[in-house]
This record gives structure tokens, C-alpha cells and sequence, in this order.
């Protein structure tokens, strides 16, 4: 073999090794001072443009010791070796003097943080430790570089997009690893998190690292929706025939879109029990008193209590109710009734509510998880009434929670397979997971205890601020589109170390397409130009459609059938 | 061409005093890089400085005088007393290589001083380590003088040595980082 190689070397003769060819290109600048703390500073060199530099862009550092220190530019700041300059800036109208002082006495300065250490003869990078010696060059990173770092695509590594100004580089995210704890995805509105989240379900689904449940509020996962820029993409049940089950809570809105439904969810008012109107406690306002009067009232009134309170706001009843000997006995404020009465008046105008449940939705649902099919719920006209949303998908994550918790603790017992990782999808997380009630809720739990019990959660949000601190520090891996508020920036940097340096990087994206990832699935942070949600992405998932399907349909046939001139063997 | 500038009359290791008679066009130069032979090395290179001439009691009279004779000026220009030149050293040449360091030994009086042709003037501007033997003088001129040099090693580049200004002009700014309104002055000074 290797005989065979230095043949063709002759032929083709030897190409130089990799560290030789990238020598050959004009250094950055050099390291001039910094910490590992607080990332390095690096002088420009002249002929480097400083308004060619961006915060976000990969440099390396060659060190002394052969040892290559991958880095993120976080800060571009002008320098001068004399403050006076400023005052008395030199006459830059003669060529000459703007010459000789440019990159002289005033010059480009970056701030850029050691993320990764490439060792000189190990392929691995690792966390980085320590920071080169003053005056190691700096040098742009290499699309090979970047390759190295984010590794190839795989079973398990799904492309996401490409880092600033590399269009040939591809970035992958480590989808085993995103799924392994709880994942979020955050930016202001219309920067793009729907498509982002899109495309990354997309890649849970196609590489099945896990099964999803969506609650898909605007209902923009199912079923084609609009973008922006009023042309139609498609949704994920279109893309993935067969592993992707629809289901509704408002028929007639997924009618009207044409979107395919499985089945059509209804809860009955005797499924619902008070914890589950508990979540709604801030929204609806209601008090400790009558959140206790709550668990008063269901242990009371048993199953149907939430039918019979809400048929005593209704007149013409005959005879002293159960809730008047409620009242009669003393043991229920009048006041208290009638407010909740008139707070939970509000589930009439749930269509998706009726008196008896006929189907254990619940049951359906983990029927479709347990087949590998993924399940997205869309809300129809009640994803605009959040608390629609927030009581439905509390509802079904807490048993369906329940349900793994139980399967898993079996699987520990007995040996059994253990449930398929699931990742539940939520969209405006910070109302379940709000710092008043994310500690109680059932989001809060799944988002604590990591993938104990083979639950995570995927956050789609726009005000990671408003969040719980303790949840924020979970979240795994962060992606990130654009954020200005101070508080959201702050909120997403929970937890992660060196943070303080990223927030530039942060409040600088692009409003569309560019998202900042870090944490548990890329091994350093990573500014990407996303990919876009279309054809392309259609075909890598395995979907067909127009020329390509009819190409497919012949090849098909050819297979089946032969050439049309073959006239058989004899 | 290697012009003859005059005699040293006086020496020491930083600088020398020459003796010439009469003044020719461009000799002697103010900056202009001048060499000397010497004990120690090959030659000694300096810079010449000031090009004074001094008084004498006849001089001062016929000065007084409103219209002195036509045969007295003449006379004058062939003085008693020299036309001094001084000249700053600023480096020297051993066994072929040029150093920007002052010579181990200063040239002897009566050595001859004669101009560097544009070949040794470009060799020896080659490298800009003498620029700081000149700029220390503050009792000199020496921004004018170092000003002076540069131009005239520019022009002997050829094409108006326009690379060879900046790369100069650069090592100045490092230079003088510190005193940003005398690097200006040189700059202004030595622009194309």
C-alpha cells in the first residue's frame, strides 16, 4: 500500500503537509497580551483590514509549542501607541503621512477568545487550558480548520449551516448530544427561530435521535405555512410521509389550510385536574385561597367537578346543589367560588373541551411515541389564546411525562428497553417556565433533571429573560438568532463560561439567518449563516418531489420492466 | 563619484571637525553622508552637520566697509582661516560589512573626508539602526539633518524611492511614537 502511494507521489508529485501550506499565508497580526479569563488581545498587522474583520469570525493561533489555538473574534477595536494621536490626529489628506501612520502608530486591535487547543500531533481538539506566548501569529482560519473542529457529517451530526464568510464550511451539530439535555432556541420575533427549529426537528427526525411531540402554537410545523417572503415551505409532515402524525385541537382551521390530520384532540372537563389549572394560576389570577379551594373542590366534587362548577354559573338549576352545601357548611367563601367560577368560565369557550373525554388522548399520543412517530399538535385559532395553549400542553407533558418516568423506572427494574428519547417542543417557554411557577411545574421538572428520564425539552422562545435562572443553567445547547434587550442577552449567557466576551458577538447578528450556537452539541461556539429551510433541505431528508419524482417513478419502472428496446433473452 | 571634502582637524568618537578651503557646488552638503579611512576598521561614516565658517580681524574690517573692493572679496575666498565642517558619526565599515554603531576608534587629524558615491549611500541606507545615533543630538539639527539624508538616499533609489520613504517613515513613527509633533515635522519633511 504504501508502495503504492509513493508511486503516485511520483506521478503527481509530493503535495507539502498541511502546517507547511498554511504557513505560507500572510499572519493576521500577533498576540500582544490577554488572559485566558478575559481572551486575548491581538495587534493587527498593517496589511490586515481592520473593517475586514467581523466578531464572530474563527482565527488561529499558532503557538510555540506547534500547538494551534482556535479562537473566536469577540471584539474589533481601533489602537493608537500614543493617546495624543487622538487629539492631534496627523494631516490623512497627503497619502503619505495616512501611510505611514496607518498600522504604525494607529492600527486595528482584536479581542479574540481561545475556545479550542488542537495539539500538534492529536486530531482531537480539546478545551483550551492555557494561551499562547506573547507575539505567536495569528492567522484567519482555514476552511480546513473549521472542518477539523466541527467534524464531517454523520449518523449523528446534522449540517446546520455555515460559519460567517465560509460558505464551503459546513458546521454540524452533534444531534445525539443536542437531545440529550434540554435545548433552546431563542431570538427576538422574526429573526428566524421557526425556521431554525424547523430545520433542526427536521434533523432529529430524519437521523431519529429521538421522537418528537411539538406544540405547535401558530401551526407552522404540520403542514406548509408561509414565509416571509410569501412563498410556501413545507412542513414536516410533507417531508417525512409516515413518521410524522398531525394532530389538531381546532379541525376547522387545519381544514382550511388543507392540512393532513390524524386525529383530532379532545379533552374532557373530567381529565382535567386542579394542577393542571394550577399553570394557569398567574394568567387567569388566580389567589393561593382559591388555587386551594381548587384541590377542595375536585376532592369534593370528585371527577366532574369542573363540569359541575361550571354548570352552577349557569341558571335554572333545580334543588340546593352540591356547591350550595359547600357553601352552607362554611367550608367555601361565596366570594371565592364565584370568582373561580367566573375564571374558569373561560374553558367554555374551549371547543376542544367537552363535558366527557370519549378517547384517552394521552394513551393515543404515546401510541404514535412508541411507533417511532413523531406527533405535532397544532392549536388552529386556540394558539392565539395562551391560555389554551399553556393548559393543553401542560396537560398532556405531565402524563405523558408520568408515563416515561413509570417506563424507565421499569426498564431500571427489569431490564426492559427504555422508552424512546423524547424532545417536547414548546414555543413562548417563558410563560411555563416563568421564575413563580417554573420550580412547580411540570416544564420545570423535565428541564431539571435532564434526560433522567429520557424527556427533554426544546425551548423556543423570544424572551429568554423571562425564564427561570435554574432552567436556563440546563439548557444544554443554546441557539441563539439575534437579541438586543440587555436582560435576554444576559439571560441566554446563564450559566456558560466566558460569556461575557460572546455578548458582543451576540448583539451583532444579522436580524435574519444567523444564529449563534453554543454549549452541550458543538464543541465551541459557533456564529452560523443557517441553512435555509427549502429545496436543498428537502432533498437531503429524503424528500422528492417534481422532476426528481418523476426521474425517481422512472427509474422505478426501468427496474421493473427493463429497457423499452429489450426485447427479452431469446 | 568619491568628491575630496577636506582634512580632519579635529575628531573624537561621536564626532569630527574637517577643514576645507573654498565651498563647491554640493560640497560639502548639509546631511549628506560623508566616510573617512580609519585605524580600527575600513572606513568611518558620518553625517555632516553644520559647515561654519569662521571670522578673522581682517574679515570684520572689510565687512565695516560700504563697498569693499572687488580683489579683497576675491582674496577672502581663498581664506587663511578654513571652512569648517562637522561631521556626526553614524557608523562605520569592517571587512566589508556596514555597522550602525560608533567605530571602536575616532579617524586621525589631516585624514582625508570625501563624499559617498549613490551605490554607498543606498548599501548603507539599506538598514535604519543609525536613525537613532542621529536623533539623540538635541544640540544638533538632527531632524533636518536626518530629513536631509533621507531625500537625498530617496533620489539615489531612482523613481523618487517612494517604498524607501515609507519603510523610513514607519521606523520614524516607531521611533518617535512618543513625540508625535516632531515625527510629523520629519515627515512633512521627507515626503515625496
Amino acid at each position: 500500500m504504501s508502495e503504492e502511494n509513493s508511486a503516485l507521489d511520483d506521478f503527481f508529485s509530493k503535495r507539502p503537509p498541511a502546517a507547511e501550506m498554511q504557513t505560507e499565508s500572510h499572519p493576521l497580526g500577533i498576540v500582544v497580551g490577554g488572559s485566558l479569563s478575559k481572551g486575548l488581545d491581538v495587534k493587527l498587522d498593517r496589511s490586515a483590514v481592520v473593517e475586514g474583520m467581523a466578531v464572530g469570525r474563527y482565527v488561529v493561533v499558532r503557538g510555540q509549542t506547534g500547538r494551534r489555538f482556535f479562537s473566536i473574534i469577540t471584539d474589533v477595536a481601533l489602537d493608537s501607541t500614543n493617546p495624543g494621536i487622538e487629539k492631534a490626529p496627523p494631516d490623512t489628506s497627503d497619502p503619505f503621512l495616512a501611510q505611514v501612520h496607518q498600522g504604525t502608530s494607529t492600527f486595528g486591535r482584536l479581542e479574540v477568545s481561545p475556545m479550542l487547543v488542537l495539539d500538534r500531533d492529536s486530531d482531537e481538539p480539546k478545551p483550551v487550558k492555557t494561551v499562547p506566548a506573547h507575539f505567536a501569529p495569528v492567522y484567519e482560519a482555514t476552511e480546513e480548520d473549521v472542518n477539523h473542529v466541527f467534524g464531517a457529517e454523520d449518523e449523528r451530526h446534522f449540517y446546520v449551516g455555515a460559519p460567517l464568510d465560509m460558505e464551503n464550511v459546513r458546521v454540524h451539530l452533534d444531534l445525539g448530544r443536542f437531545v440529550e439535555r434540554s435545548s433552546g432556541v431563542f431570538g427576538k420575533s422574526g429573526t428566524g427561530k421557526t425556521f431554525l427549529t424547523r430545520t433542526l426537528l427536521a434533523g432529529i427526525i430524519r437521523q431519529s435521535s429521538a421522537v418528537n411531540l411539538i406544540f405547535d402554537m401558530h401551526n407552522e410545523y404540520g403542514w406548509e405555512s408561509q414565509a416571509e417572503g410569501k412563498h410556501k415551505v413545507k412542513g414536516l409532515r410533507q417531508l417525512f410521509p409516515g413518521k410524522v402524525s398531525v394532530m389538531t385541537l381546532d379541525a376547522e382551521s387545519s381544514r382550511r389550510r388543507s392540512s393532513k390530520v390524524d386525529f383530532e384532540v379532545r379533552i374532557g372537563y373530567d381529565q382535567i385536574e386542579p394542577e393542571d389549572v394550577d399553570m394557569l394560576s398567574n394568567m387567569l389570577g388566580l389567589s393561593d385561597v382559591q388555587i386551594g379551594a381548587l384541590y377542595y373542590l375536585r376532592r369534593r366534587l370528585g371527577k366532574s367537578w369542573i363540569e359541575k362548577l361550571l354548570a352552577e354559573g349557569e341558571a335554572g338549576e333545580e334543588g340546593p346543589t352540591e356547591l350550595d352545601i359547600l357553601l352552607d357548611e362554611g367550608k367555601l367563601h361565596g366570594g371565592t367560588l364565584g370568582a373561580i367560577q367566573r375564571k374558569l368560565g373561560m374553558f367554555r369557550r374551549f371547543g376542544f373541551l367537552q363535558p366527557r373525554a370519549t378517547e384517552d388522548v394521552v394513551g393515543k399520543i404515546m401510541e404514535y411515541l412508541d411507533r417511532e412517530i413523531n406527533v405535532i399538535l397544532e392549536f388552529g385559532r386556540y394558539g392565539s389564546t395562551l391560555e389554551a395553549y399553556i393548559l393543553v400542553a401542560n396537560y398532556l407533558t405531565r402524563r405523558i411525562h408520568q408515563r416515561y418516568v413509570h417506563r424507565k423506572e421499569e426498564a431500571l427494574g427489569r431490564e426492559m428497553e427504555e422508552p424512546t428519547p423524547l424532545v417536547i417542543t414548546i414555543e413562548e417557554a417563558h410563560k411555563f417556565l416563568d421564575p413563580s411557577i417554573a420550580r412547580q411545574t411540570i416544564f420545570g421538572t423535565i428541564a431539571r433533571e435532564l434526560r433522567k428520564y429520557n424527556v427533554t425539552l426544546l425551548i423556543v422562545d423570544q424572551r429568554p429573560s423571562g425564564i427561570d435562572e435554574e432552567v436556563m443553567s440546563q439548557i444544554g445547547t443554546r441557539v441563539t438568532a439575534l437579541l438586543d434587550n440587555e436582560a435576554d442577552i444576559r439571560a441566554v449567557f446563564t450559566g456558560v463560561s466566558g460569556a461575557s466576551e460572546l455578548r458582543q458577538v451576540l448583539a451583532r447578528l444579522d436580524t435574519r439567518q444567523q444564529a449563534l450556537i453554543l454549549g452541550h452539541a458543538v464543541p465551541m461556539p459557533v456564529v452560523v449563516q443557517t441553512r435555509t429551510y427549502g429545496p436543498e433541505l428537502y432533498a437531503e431528508v429524503g424528500h422528492v418531489e417534481g422532476d426528481a419524482l418523476q426521474e425517481k417513478h422512472r427509474k422505478n419502472v426501468h427496474m421493473m420492466q427493463g429497457d423499452e428496446d429489450f426485447e427479452g433473452f431469446d | 563619484m568619491e568628491l575630496q571634502v577636506g582634512r580632519i582637524i579635529r575628531s573624537s568618537t561621536t564626532r569630527f571637525a574637517v577643514g576645507c578651503q573654498v565651498l563647491r557646488p554640493q560640497v560639502p552638503a548639509f546631511g549628506s553622508l560623508v566616510k573617512v579611512p580609519a585605524v580600527g576598521c575600513d572606513q568611518i561614516y558620518g553625517l555632516i552637520h553644520d559647515v561654519r565658517m569662521e571670522d578673522d580681524p581682517f574679515v570684520q574690517q572689510v565687512a565695516a566697509l560700504d563697498s569693499p573692493p572687488a580683489e579683497v572679496i576675491e582674496d577672502q575666498r581663498r581664506r587663511q582661516v578654513p571652512i569648517e565642517v562637522g561631521v556626526l558619526v553614524v557608523g562605520y565599515q569592517h571587512q566589508g560589512e556596514i555597522y550602525h554603531r560608533l567605530p571602536p576608534q575616532p579617524p586621525l587629524s589631516l585624514d582625508v573626508l570625501h563624499t559617498c558615491t549613490s551605490e554607498e549611500l543606498v548599501a548603507f541606507t539599506g538598514q535604519f539602526d543609525y536613525f537613532r545615533l542621529v536623533l539623540d543630538n538635541r544640540d544638533l539639527p538632527a531632524d533636518e539633518m536626518l530629513a536631509a539624508n533621507l531625500r537625498a538616499a530617496a533620489e539615489a533609489r531612482g523613481g523618487g524611492g517612494e517604498g524607501f520613504r515609507l519603510s523610513a517613515g514607519r521606523e520614524l513613527a516607531r521611533l518617535l511614537a512618543l513625540d508625535l509633533y516632531r515625527l510629523d515635522a520629519i515627515l512633512r519633511r521627507i515626503r515625496p
